[in-house]
């Protein structure tokens, strides 16, 4: 979600101010419905259904009719939705065919694990991609910049999988550093954890460094060749200076953005990656779920990652404003 | 178009070619059975001079494997591209020349649609609908759309506020002219350059798709099918992955490459 | 005479393979105002960048000649000096500001940073001590508050303070010499007086050397001491100020001054006159308005106001009145002005005769039809008649549309015949040779380019022509020739034009009558000689003050200028703008009686 940025969002009198906050949660409300919408649709178009899924095709018509009426598919689409949505709201969010658990904390427990790779994939990407974007934009058209951006553009171009299996055949099998599979819960061993989340959170990281590099470098160099850096030049300021505290700052938060958007990127990418390394995480989840054709479980966990990235969108949007003195929230 | 012939523009553009004509030719050239026939004796080989780049678990050559599979591939990710395009493209000039409620309806939709990873929202769709290869495309499409969309409307936004357009206003143009005249021709050159680099995409997204197993289905041959049925393979025989990997890998540098040159040839804002 | 700050000798600077400077010379003493002055591609900019060494940031390189600068008692050669040297020149010997006061700040730190940080780095003072020095350093540059102001951030100033605040960290080391890139080009006139005076009373105070470079005859002539002017890459002549614009010697020198025109040079005259360029054989006409004047277009009771958006659902929070109670009338082939600074709603007006916005309430009659009252179908035939030129002369042509179509559309929209044939004749009209027809946009000049917006809007043979800011884009002399086509065109074709200006100056030489615009407002309207003779209201008359006069001998940037900033055209949604009332002061000149 794009929140519109600048003068716009601005309070006139102090009425205003209030409401805007009112504005913003109503917004966020009504996107969560939306998603909620269509992750509901999306998952309703298939020719086949529950009560499919739970029978087997080949079982009994009768039967099969008997336990469509009991499970409510024969109602209108819109009761149908109705019932999962209020459900939803109430906290029983129903139980998995395949699990044959309460979904609630089935995904809670998953969420937990997921959020371990994801926040590591990030720190690796942003650690490794900022630096190496500055470098790249500083030496524009050099052969630093050559290097960097064609490495960049290399890793973009491979497949999160295929780093994941790179990574296995070399960490796992040949140098037996690290282990290729499972999870392990951070409460439990933390050093297990993360050496079990390393692996996964390195493939993840590897495609997100290579797009936030070259990110960075654009938006490096066209800050590079505004006013206010020759400006800086001008009063006589050390290059140092100029480019690390100068132009970085006026980086950082369009990068940081755009880092928040990957998120949405990084919650599709590990349903590949926690699948190849039987992390069981979201993804794992998600993936069984779609593997078996549980649908409660699929409607569930595909609203959580929409709204997981949803709401991680607006953080950062919020952590823009906080830092960015151009954007002022009411 | 001077610019195009930089290094970067040579080697994204003959990739580009070589990989197309693969996808065309390799299966007038190359007999089905080459990629088929099981050689039970030499499962799993190394690359030698009988195979080039060694066989698969059922012993059948990977190197013409690989070949036969790169249409499939590029057909795939290039309809679906097309189909985004297609449903994005008039809703995205819709929405970014007429603006209004029109605008705000759309635009609602279309970011709360991003707020699904693009690959779940495929492997979802895929997955629903029973995984074949029509249905990839179908799921690639849709999950796609919002993405061209959004960058569409972006642009013909822009192109609209122009001094041009409200030029031609003044001179008495009518709105479908003034698409067809104005917004169309200028928003094309940034459309080609996301087309590039959403092909790229899509190879990767139809890639991960098969090797979930949700995507292209057996007998189809495609380079994400390959990686899959490596998985378990990875010990002994690495370059089953290793060859449908690289020809994914080579393909989209190729389009990404591409696709930076000719945002540098085509889009003004970059100079 | 004492050695000079600077003497540059033989520079040479290229960009890739081009030479953007080729063989330029000249020297600064100290004290002095030196104005470097030329068109647009003249490498005016290039030699500042060079002498600060940073022309090199920007994938320039200085390929020969020397830049001695005056170090205490030894001088030195910038060109060989190594980049710590350079450095410790840089904000702290040589000061430098530039164009774009809103881009020249670091958006992300405040006022306070920015001026210390170059004093930390060039002198041994504590942060407090640096702080204080920048709070004198504000109060310097006449900023209002200063103690607020060092923790505000650029976007919470104007662009007058910000090129204050530029300038004080210009000042921040007491350099001996000041370069000033275009430093008011950006600036509206009220604002650039009030700079040129600022950086007048600086030198004076301080006796730095002041090198200005800036394209405007006009601001020369008011601060220069001694004048370079450059024509691509070379300097084609050297004098004192007197000198140069009471005798230029160069044939190119000449031509520009004959192509700015002066505030005051149509005193007593009745009518309109092109400008006289050099080269030109035939006299220019006045442009005498018929005996009984004919009404085209009557706006009346004009008011435009836009919606400020805010939260969720996007609804309008606040209203930006933009056009408030505009009335005025343009007789058939003559000229009315709007003039007025950036903001005053001059634009919107023109705008919205046109519904290229829409009016909030008003009515506009063109040859007796209300234009605001018209469905989208009638309007599209009034379009016929009402045409309009913009300022930007890049952006108002479709890249991709070859220059015969753009020509041939309009005529095309309105089933008009033999349009190719038309499209060659407009083409000799407009004074462009036939074979451009062909051609795209980018293989034409800003001057070419502005003439093709010309025969664009006379494709239809429109009786009113909206022309926006329309020759404001183009270099002095390109702007002179468009002018004198636009007044030929008048007096041949019996135009009418709206001309909507900033400029003083080009609205006192093709103008029958003027309205100057202050806050959505007419605040005076009246025949061109009564407004700009007998100035009536407040702000014309700071207006008429400000405007700098391309004459040496008519300096006015003595002391310190103040004039009232513009107040904010956002208001509520509930608040009720009174009615425009205005007072009679001679034949057609009102003036607005001021509220309150």
């Amino acid at each position: 979600m794009q929140l519109r940025r600048g003068g716009n969002s601005r309070c006139f009198t102090p009425g205003t101010c209030m409401t805007y906050i009112a504005n913003r949660l109503l917004s966020v409300a009504l996107t969560l419905l939306l998603i909620s919408v269509i992750t509901f649709m999306v998952t309703n178009i298939l020719p086949g259904d529950v009560a499919m899924v739970i029978m087997g095709t080949q079982s009994n018509p009768e039967a099969l009719a008997g336990l469509r009426e009991s499970l409510g598919l024969n109602d209108p689409l819109i009761v149908q939705y109705g019932r999962w949505i209020g459900g939803m709201l109430t906290g029983d969010w129903g139980n998995s065919l395949v699990f044959k658990e309460a979904i609630g904390p089935l995904i809670a427990n998953k969420v937990a694990a997921s959020a371990l790779i994801v926040v590591m994939s990030m720190t690796i990407a942003l650690a490794a991609a900022i630096p190496l974007g500055v470098w790249a934009a500083v030496h524009r058209d050099k052969w630093q910049d050559t290097t960097a951006s064609t490495t960049a553009l290399m890793g973009v171009s491979l497949p999160d999988f295929f780093w994941g299996i790179m990574l296995i055949l070399l960490f796992a099998r040949y140098l037996g550093w690290l282990p290729s599979s499972g999870f392990v819960h951070p409460a439990d061993d933390f050093i297990a954890a993360v050496r079990h989340a390393f692996l996964p959170s390195l493939a993840l990281g590897l495609g997100l460094m290579a797009h936030l590099t070259r990110m960075t470098r654009s938006t490096m160099s066209s800050i590079l060749s505004q006013e206010f850096i020759r400006v800086a030049r001008a009063k006589g300021l050390t290059e140092h200076t100029v480019i690390w505290r100068y132009a970085l700052a006026n980086a950082i938060g369009p990068v940081m953005t755009v880092a928040g958007l990957q998120v949405g990127y990084l919650f599709g990418s590990i349903i590949v990656i926690e699948s190849l390394f039987n992390f069981t995480g979201m993804g794992w989840l998600t993936y069984q779920a779609l593997l078996n054709r549980d649908i409660p479980l699929i409607q569930s966990t595909v609203f959580v990652i929409a709204a997981v990235v949803m709401i991680t969108n607006l953080v950062v949007d919020l952590l823009y404003a906080a830092i960015d003195p151009r954007i002022k929230l009411p | 178009m001077k610019e195009f012939f930089t290094g970067k523009g040579i080697v994204g553009g003959g990739i580009v070619l070589l990989v197309l004509a693969v996808a065309l030719l390799a299966p007038l050239l190359i007999p089905d059975t080459w990629a088929t026939q099981m050689d039970m004796r030499s499962r799993l080989a190394g690359p030698s001079t009988t195979y080039l780049m060694g066989t698969d678990q059922l012993g059948r050559d990977l190197m013409f494997r690989m070949l036969l599979g790169a249409q499939t591939s590029i057909m795939i990710a290039g309809t679906a591209v097309l189909m985004s395009l297609v449903i994005g493209l008039p809703l995205g000039v819709i929405s970014g020349y007429f603006g209004g409620w029109i605008d705000n309806v759309l635009m609602r939709l279309v970011d709360t649609l991003l707020a699904f990873p693009a690959l779940l929202l495929a492997l979802t769709i895929s997955a629903v609908l029973g995984p074949n290869l029509t249905n990839t495309i179908i799921a690639i499409g849709i999950a796609f759309t919002p993405y061209l969309a959004r960058i569409i409307r972006g642009e013909a936004l822009r192109v609209a506020q122009m001094p041009y357009v409200e030029a031609a206003r003044a001179v008495g143009t009518s709105d479908t002219w003034m698409i067809i005249r104005h917004i169309l021709p200028n928003i094309m050159p940034p459309i080609i350059v996301q087309a590039t680099i959403s092909l790229a995409f899509a190879i990767l997204a139809e890639a991960g798709l098969s090797f979930l197993g949700l995507g292209t289905q057996p007998p189809d041959a495609s380079w994400g099918l390959m990686i899959q049925a490596s998985r378990d393979y990875l010990d002994v025989a690495p370059w089953t992955a290793l060859v449908p990997g690289a020809a994914v890998a080579i393909t989209v540098l190729g389009l990404n490459m591409f696709g930076d040159v000719l945002r540098d040839v085509l889009d003004p804002r970059t100079k | 005479m004492t050695k000079p700050i600077v003497e540059i000798v033989g520079l040479r600077v290229g960009f890739g393979g081009a030479a953007a400077v080729k063989d330029v010379s000249f020297s600064i003493q100290p004290g002095e105002t030196v104005c470097i002055v030329g068109e647009s591609g003249s490498g005016k900019s290039v030699t500042s960048l060079s002498l600060m060494r940073l022309v090199e940031f920007g994938g320039g390189e200085i390929l020969d000649g020397h830049l001695m600068f005056q170090r205490g008692d030894v001088t030195m050669d910038l060109v060989t000096a190594d980049a710590a040297t350079m450095q410790s020149i840089r904000g702290n010997e040589i000061g430098m500001i530039f164009q774009e006061p809103m881009t020249s700040l670091n958006p992300v730190f405040n006022i306070e940073r920015q001026l210390t940080d170059g004093l930390l780095m060039h002198e041994p003072l504590s942060r407090s001590k640096a702080r204080e020095r920048a709070l004198e350093l504000l109060r310097e540059v006449r900023i209002p508050e200063p103690e607020r102001r060092l923790k505000q951030y650029p976007h919470e100033l104007s662009g007058g303070m910000r090129q204050r605040v530029v300038i004080a960290i210009a000042m921040a080391c007491r350099p001996r010499l000041l370069i000033a890139d275009e430093p008011t080009t950006a600036l509206d006139v009220t604002i650039q007086a009030e700079i040129l005076a600022l950086l007048n009373r600086l030198k004076r105070e301080i006796g730095m050397a002041v090198m200005f470079i800036t394209h405007d005859m006009a601001v020369v002539a008011q601060i220069a001491d001694r004048v370079v002017v450059m024509y691509k890459g070379d300097v084609v002549e050297t004098g004192p100020v007197a000198e140069i614009f009471a005798a230029p010697k160069a044939e190119y020198t000449r031509a520009l001054l004959a192509a700015v025109p002066r505030l005051g040079d149509m005193a007593g005259q009745s009518a309109p006159e092109p400008l006289r360029l050099v080269g030109d054989t035939h006299d220019p006409k006045p442009l005498t308005p018929r005996a009984t004047p004919e009404p085209l277009l009557e706006v009346r009771n004009l008011t435009t106001r836009f919606p400020v958006k805010g939260g969720v659902f996007r609804r309008t929070v606040a209203q930006v009145h933009a056009v408030e109670d505009v009335s005025f009338t343009v007789n058939k082939g003559e000229t009315l002005s709007l003039v007025g600074e950036s903001g005053c709603g001059k634009s919107s007006c023109g705008r919205s005769i046109l519904r290229l916005v829409e009016a909030t309430s008003g009515t506009v009659h063109l040859g007796g039809q209300n234009v605001l009252a018209q469905t989208k179908h009638e309007l599209r035939g009034m379009r016929q008649h009402m045409q309009m030129i913009f300022q930007d002369p890049f952006a108002s042509l479709n890249p991709y549309m070859r220059l015969q179509a753009q020509l041939t559309e309009p005529m095309q929209n309105y089933g008009l015949d033999n349009r190719e044939e038309r499209a060659a004749q407009l083409f000799d009209r407009v004074g462009l040779p036939r074979d451009f027809l062909r051609r795209f946009p980018h293989e034409l000049s800003g001057g070419q380019r502005q003439r093709i917006a010309i025969a664009r809007a006379l494709a239809v043979s429109p009786g009113l022509i909206v022309a926006d800011e329309a020759v404001s884009a183009l270099d002095v002399s390109v702007q002179a020739q468009v002018l004198n086509l636009m007044m030929e065109l008048q007096a041949d074709l019996d135009i009418s034009y709206l001309f909507i200006s900033h400029d003083m100056a080009v609205v006192e030489r093709v103008s029958h009558h003027v309205a100057v615009m202050y806050l959505g407002r007419i605040v005076e309207i009246g025949p061109r000689a009564a407004v700009f003779e007998n100035p009536q209201h407040t702000y014309t008359k700071s207006l008429m003050q400000a405007v700098p006069i391309a004459d040496p001998n008519q300096r006015k940037l003595d002391g310190d200028l103040a004039f009232k900033p513009i107040p904010s055209p956002i208001h509520p949604l509930d608040y009720q703008p009174h009615q425009s009332v205005y007072e009679t002061v001679g034949l057609d000149h009102r003036v607005l009686v001021q509220a309150g």
